[in-house]
């Protein structure tokens, strides 16, 4: 089984944390799983695993929207917390239909729930969990947790 | 070898940015208004070398008088921009070929 882990601008404090929390549990569950970010966010998780504990599979966001095709990956996981990003998950959601989970989050509710409008509107199968979060990755951390019991 | 719309945008400054840095859907309004003539496609369509990102039904439109194509351009950080530039007939029609015709 394949996972692939989607991250946005890499200006939210809480998207590194998470993406190594990510990395680690879909690992544990028997995921092979790729982490797709752009340089800066590739850069910001590659150093925060400075002993290669972790084995941390990071690839080149733009690059591999260019490879993909549908059922290269078996589960999607997205970090969404800006406009773009939700773009880029339905993106590669149209592209791969396959399983897939949002992780909503902004510092402004109001942005949470237009990126969830974003995703519905798409016509997305996605499960989507959301919640107001910025600096604290703890409540990502408590919806993904819950939110990744779906697809055990 | 077949255009490819990310070195173009590199290497060229024939092209024109009607809005940047917005969000998708101010972007897809500002086509639906500019253009001509439209056509909806899917996310992940290829236009011009590049799979478009997005919303769908995702606008691409057309100014037949100037032969040019707007698009919608988004990258993570910077958000998405309306982008015009040339195009000729074989791409156009490559392009309706892809349309869905869900337009709203």
């Amino acid at each position: 089984m394949k996972a692939l882990v989607l991250l946005g601008c890499p200006e939210t404090p809480s998207q590194t944390p998470m993406a190594v929390y990510v990395f680690n549990r879909l690992t544990k569950m028997g995921y092979d799983t790729t982490i797709a970010a752009n340089p800066a966010a590739k850069k910001l998780v590659k150093i925060s695993d400075p002993e290669d504990y972790y084995h941390l599979n990071l690839v080149d966001l733009e690059r591999l929207l260019g490879e993909i095709n549908p059922g290269d990956f078996d589960l999607l996981v997205g970090f969404v917390h800006k406009d773009a990003a939700a773009s880029f998950f339905v993106t590669f959601d149209q592209i791969l239909q396959t399983k897939s989970l949002a992780l909503v989050f902004s510092r402004d509710a109001d942005e949470v729930a237009e990126f969830v409008n974003m995703i519905e509107e798409s016509g997305s199968n996605a499960i989507i969990t959301a919640v107001r979060a910025f600096h604290n990755p703890s409540p990502i951390k408590v919806k993904f947790d819950k939110a990744i019991k779906e697809f055990e | 070898m077949s255009f490819c719309l990310d070195t173009y945008l590199q290497q060229s400054d024939n092209y024109e940015i009607h809005a940047s840095k917005a969000g998708f859907k101010d972007c897809a309004m500002i086509i639906r208004f500019k253009a001509d003539d439209l056509v909806y496609i899917k996310p992940g369509d290829e236009v011009l070398g590049v799979r478009v990102i997005g919303i769908p039904p995702i606008p691409i439109g057309f100014d037949h008088e100037k032969g040019t194509v707007f698009l919608p351009y988004t990258k993570p950080c910077h958000g998405t921009s309306v982008v015009e530039l040339p195009i000729d007939e074989e791409e156009v029609e490559k392009i309706r070929k892809l349309d869905t015709g869900k337009g709203k």
